[in-house]
């Protein structure tokens, strides 16, 4: 007997799609049973402008333009590769505010993928009450580095703007009413009935396929999976602002969910250490030479495990730029989930893993 | 009554052309309740078919652009597109790499430029609000009524009006003589 399959197409260009992305499902009947994706729409040829175009101190702002909702974590793994490269150390001060912008931007980036998922779920009103919340990190945001999403506030040596006390005494405060709201979100992804539908069972993950697939970020850790590269780095004071690691078991998008907004509690109490306990000292150090040999750098982006290999020549001009990007090593695990799933969750879940395609395709 | 409507409530179509999800973000935060877009009435949707308004974002990728025609040639007139973001008016940070072509509107008519990297959502509403400008203005030349002057002309056994119709701007001239 043969079997009847139908193929839907979803992309690339579609409502629940922020970027272009296409998958093919193959169905029978409901259930997927077959994936293609195609995630090169928004390739733009970054890593080869860094080498051609820009000299080593303008990249860092050149590659924070990969992905706008990463963009300071980009920044940072190459400015820190390329201090690397130059044998230089930035101030303890410097170090904890660099933290502090990639906390929040964690956060908000967090928050924006909970709504996002509750949207594609078709709870519309939870997608408008996080998005609306979400406006106290971006102020935030503002404030710090002036501007909202592409921050260009890391630069080589240290940070370009400080933060004042006043400032320090609003941050706190927006955070404060951040931390309830997430409480009241924690209650209603744990209790309401009808996200449980959506959420709980739908889109798993196993553990022995999350180390198989070689899954990272969220998705690893909502399976069980031990990844956190906060966790093993040395160049950022996580030990000291109190960094713990969120797990959970299930591997499902409610793990994934709970996992993202453990995180996000767990980030706003790094934050208020960083601003409770913020060192003296010098924003800057002046750097001068030019970049010679090559370095890799890890480190955690929202969506997980970012690494760069730079490769400097002595010259303005560097060698050659490589960026792994989180989204893009999570595809063979995407596609495993999908299998055997219902089509009409299949927006959900892809909301779920958070997908950065303009991360993937550079 | 449509055009009452048309103006009340434009929808809006969103297309990511290669950006770096910067200003695709703003657009959803222009959406969310502190910006609040749709209180006027403008809702984003999916669907080419049924917009007004073309938000595009990003410098157009090699891959993209085919696709960006398309939804273009896809939506009804009368049709207003923005550019939302340095990148999508000059090509901004990406302009001159290999696999970028400079900004829309090598590739289709762009009505309202909006800059930023990445453009607040204060200037893409403000944005809209010209696009809304722009689409009454598209909307009242196309209801213009048009002069006929020649014979009319049957394609198929269908008359063709636009054929024999003058255009707008030449039947003004005539009038005014």
């Amino acid at each position: 007997m043969s079997r009847k399959t139908i193929n839907i197409p979803l992309g690339a260009q579609h409502i629940s799609l922020l970027e272009p992305v296409r998958f093919k499902f193959e169905c029978e009947n409901e259930k997927i049973v077959g994936v293609d994706s195609d995630v090169g729409f928004v390739h733009r040829g970054v890593e080869r402008a860094c080498t051609t175009k820009f000299k080593f101190d303008a990249v860092g702002y050149v590659v924070a333009r990969i992905c706008g909702l990463c963009a300071i974590t980009h920044s940072l793994a190459y400015t820190v590769a390329a201090e690397n490269l130059l044998g230089a150390q930035v101030t303890a001060k410097a170090a904890y505010l660099r933290t502090l912008l990639l906390e929040l931007d964690r956060i908000h980036s967090h928050m924006l993928c909970l709504s996002h998922t509750c949207e594609n779920a078709g709870f519309e009103a939870m997608f408008m009450q996080i998005m609306g919340d979400r406006e106290l990190v971006m102020e935030i945001q503002e404030l710090i580095s002036g501007n909202r999403v592409q921050f260009d506030y890391i630069c080589i040596g240290g940070v370009n703007r400080d933060i004042t006390a006043e400032l320090g005494k609003k941050i706190l405060e927006n955070l404060t009413l951040v931390e309830k709201k997430v409480r009241e979100y924690k209650d209603e992804f744990l209790n309401n009935w009808s996200l449980s539908l959506k959420f709980r069972g739908v889109g798993a993950l196993s553990l022995e396929d999350a180390y198989r697939f070689n899954a990272i970020g969220p998705l690893a850790r909502a399976a069980g999976l031990q990844t956190d590269v906060r966790n093993e780095m040395s160049y950022l004071p996580y030990k000291e602002i109190g960094f713990v690691m969120q797990m959970q078991e299930s591997g499902d998008i409610h793990a994934r969910n709970m996992v993202r907004l453990d995180e996000i509690q767990n980030s706003i109490e790094m934050c208020r250490n960083i601003v409770n306990g913020l060192p003296e000292g010098e924003i800057i150090t002046k750097i001068k030479g030019k970049p010679q040999g090559e370095t890799i750098v890890r480190y955690e982006a929202p969506r997980g495990e970012l690494m760069y290999y730079v490769k400097g020549n002595g010259s303005a001009m560097l060698d050659r730029v490589r960026i792994k990007t989180p989204t893009f090593s999570s595809i063979p695990a995407f596609s495993e989930i999908f299998l055997g799933q219902e089509y009409a969750d299949a927006p959900a879940i892809l909301a779920s893993f958070d997908p950065c395609l303009s991360c993937t395709a550079k | 009554m449509f055009r009452k409507f048309r103006k009340k409530s434009p929808w809006i179509l969103h297309y990511n052309a290669g950006s770096c999800n910067g200003c695709d973000i703003e657009i959803l935060a222009c959406i969310s309740p502190k910006y609040d877009l749709e209180r006027f009435g403008v809702i984003n949707t999916g669907n080419p078919k049924q917009s007004d308004i073309f938000l595009v974002t990003g410098p157009v990728t090699f891959r993209s652009r085919e696709r960006l025609v398309e939804l273009y040639t896809q939506m009804p007139e009368p049709k207003v597109v923005v550019a939302v973001g340095s990148c999508t008016c000059t090509g901004g940070v990406f302009r001159d790499m290999y696999n970028v072509e400079d900004g829309i509107d090598r590739y289709i008519p762009v009505d309202v430029y909006v800059p930023g990297c990445a453009a607040s959502p204060e200037l893409i509403i403000d944005g809209v609000v010209k696009a809304l400008e722009v689409l009454e203005k598209k909307t009242k030349a196309m209801e213009k009524p048009r002069k006929l002057f020649s014979e009319a002309t049957t394609k198929e056994g269908i008359v063709d009006r636009r054929e024999c119709a003058q255009k707008v701007g030449e039947a003004d001239a005539k009038d005014t003589e």
